[in-house]
């Protein structure tokens, strides 16, 4: 028989309604546990290579000013430290992208950059003291770009991949962001009048604005090497 | 503006679990309880209006199929109302007996045809049955008990799809299958918002207290439940009943079908729209009204934003192409967001589980009276391809309805 008398069925609406808080608060949390995570694998990684940036540092200073004849270690810790960062800096890039919830990202892009800015420092450093013979690429990029910019700093970007590959060692590429409001790359940005993005210097004398082909930053790297 | 999408994502997220976990709360209540049928002694007078315009190809089977119901002869009364055809449609109702012709010499809509067929019909119980809809044997015996409730404005059935050879149909048939269950789980609450004409019988009273079909919207049988729902009574759902049906065959027929739907659907919106959270109409002030706005708001802009997203990202990549070529760059980037975990991968994947135990629960209720073909792929392609095309019919309905563009 179909029932005639009146169906109760509010409890529905609020059992449906608690149901609903408590999956999405569930989600919503798991999503902050996760960028949390990324956050402090970020920051773990980021000890690690600050403590190995320490260490090349104080190489660079000793072999400059004690030892100059030895400088070939801070050489090499030099360019194994560059790696560590340049990985490292892809993978925030990529973290950043899937973080929604938090904005803690944005410090670790800040001290990464730091840490970059100081790493061309130094290279700068022992390139002159030590005569290292690898070649300094600053490749500035803008972190919130419009999308024309974007499409040519990730154009730009995969170039340089394609000659840091073939350069490997003889390559230094560091890569910088300038409109993350530090105030050492703000130095720098107004030293080498960088006004645009992507604009790369290359060892501090060569100042390319737009984006370069492969074949003329090949030729241009070559010659110098 | 990312912030802004985010927000928009998260209430998305939200009222879309909402709906879930109310269906499956309101199927879990009720589930043996689907197929309840109310045996009734009495046999109320009924009178059947087909409307037609140009149906000369199935008119005669849809008689037929009536005629042959398992229902009082002396019960029955067939009225068949012609709406201007210019086909062959008169002349072949002229010829049947054993029914009341009616023919306008002017062509002037559904609503208004059923109006006139209404008018001059001598039931109690008015049935509406669209000239290429097929009821079954038993859908009005199974119907009529509901009738029982002084309630009751009116009562509608499952409508399935009797075309199911090409793609298209079988997906149809599908979203005919889940429309049935998710009918009759809002019938649980009474909430059922609308009475299809292809079968939906009316207590003529009630058709009479509200002023019959609004003859300004082209889906007059979402207009008339609503108006019945807001005159404080009952909308009734007999997922036992079956009415067959021949749907769009091809993809065009099926967008201008859609278009008409939505369109119709902003119309009822848009008339109804002061009750709005209105306590005093209980269900269809709190429930069905802000179900339907919300539902068409939130479409509207989860699409603009949708592709707002995917317009700046494919713009992004065609440049990023272009520039990587012109500079001889050979390695492209390919995307890797998907593989990292976030609080959106999360909840597409949850709301995606809960998409497909609702399709299974569905199908599988809606299985006892059988699907028809095998429809593993069909459902897979449904989930995946045929859901899509909503938005997109959508918003060429807003279009449609901002420029003016309303027609039947």
């Amino acid at each position: 028989m179909v029932e005639i008398a009146e169906r109760k069925y509010g409890d529905l609406f609020w059992k449906a309604l608690v149901l609903t808080i408590v999956v999405f608060l569930l989600g919503v949390l798991l999503g902050f546990a996760l960028e949390r995570n990324r956050i402090s694998e970020i920051e773990k990684e980021f000890q690690r290579i600050d403590l190995q940036w320490n260490d090349a540092k104080l190489q660079t200073l000793y072999y400059q000013n004690l030892e100059p004849r030895f400088c070939e270690s801070a050489i090499n810790e030099n360019l194994e430290f560059a790696n560590k960062v340049y990985e490292e800096g892809l993978k925030i890039e990529e973290y950043d992208k899937a973080n929604f919830l938090t904005n803690d990202i944005e410090l670790e892009k800040k001290k990464y950059a730091l840490l970059k800015a100081e790493f061309w420092i130094n290279s700068i450093v022992l390139r002159q003291r030590c005569g290292a013979d690898y070649l300094n690429l600053v490749y500035f990029f803008a972190d919130n770009p419009d999308l024309e910019t974007r499409a040519e700093q990730n154009a730009q970007s995969e170039i340089l991949k394609d000659l840091k590959e073939k350069y490997g060692k003889g390559l230094m590429l560091i890569p910088l962001p300038i409109d993350m409001d530090i105030s050492m790359i703000n130095i720098m940005r107004n030293t080498y009048n960088i006004d645009s993005t992507p604009t790369i210097l290359i060892n501090e004398n060569i100042k390319l604005q737009g984006l370069q082909d492969f074949d003329s930053l090949d030729a241009m790297i070559n010659e110098r090497l | 503006m990312m912030e802004f999408i985010t927000g928009v994502y998260l209430f998305f997220i939200f009222v879309s679990l909402y709906s879930i976990f109310l269906v499956l709360l309101i199927y879990f209540r009720n589930r043996h309880n689907l197929y309840l049928e109310n045996n009734t002694k009495f046999f109320y007078d009924i009178s059947v209006v087909i409307p037609t315009f140009n149906k000369e190809r199935c008119i005669l089977e849809t008689i037929n199929a009536i005629k042959n119901l398992d229902y009082p002869k002396d019960k029955i009364e067939i009225i068949v109302v012609d709406d201007g055809s210019k086909d062959r449609t008169a002349e072949i109702c002229r010829e049947i007996s054993g029914i009341r012709f009616l023919e306008k010499s002017y062509n002037s809509g559904k609503a208004d045809t059923v109006n006139f067929g209404v008018k001059n019909s001598n039931g109690e119980i008015i049935a509406i049955i669209d000239a290429d809809s097929y009821p079954d044997k038993d859908s009005f015996k199974k119907m009529i008990g509901y009738f029982d409730d002084p309630e009751t404005g009116a009562v509608t059935a499952s409508c399935f799809v009797r075309n199911t050879g090409k793609l298209i149909e079988k997906l149809q048939a599908i979203e005919y299958f889940l429309i049935a269950f998710g009918r009759k789980i809002l019938d649980f609450v009474d909430s059922v918002y609308v009475t299809p004409g292809s079968l939906s019988m009316f207590r003529k009273k009630v058709l009479n207290e509200i002023g019959g079909f609004d003859t300004k919207n082209i889906t007059e049988d979402i207009e008339v439940a609503w108006n019945i729902l807001k005159n404080k009574y009952k909308n009734r759902m007999c997922l036992s009943a079956k009415v067959y049906t021949d749907v769009p065959t091809n993809l065009k027929q099926w967008w201008r079908q859609r278009l008409r739907w939505n369109v119709g659907g902003f119309q009822t919106v848009h008339k109804y729209r002061k009750s709005f959270f209105r306590k005093s109409q209980k269900m269809f002030g709190l429930f069905i009204v802000p179900r339907f706005f919300i539902s068409h708001v939130l479409s509207i802009t989860g699409f603009f934003v949708f592709v707002y997203l995917f317009g700046r990202k494919l713009i992004e990549s065609g440049l990023y192409w272009t520039y990587s070529i012109q500079n001889g760059n050979t390695i492209f980037e390919v995307p890797s967001l998907l593989l990292i975990p976030s609080v959106f991968t999360f909840f597409i994947l949850l709301l995606f589980c809960f998409t497909i135990i609702f399709t299974y629960v569905g199908l599988r209720t809606m299985n006892k009276v059988g699907l028809g073909f095998k429809a593993g792929f069909t459902v897979l392609f449904y989930l995946l391809f045929y859901l899509i095309l909503y938005p997109l019919v959508l918003l060429h309905s807003l279009y449609l309805l901002i420029i003016g563009d309303i027609k039947w």
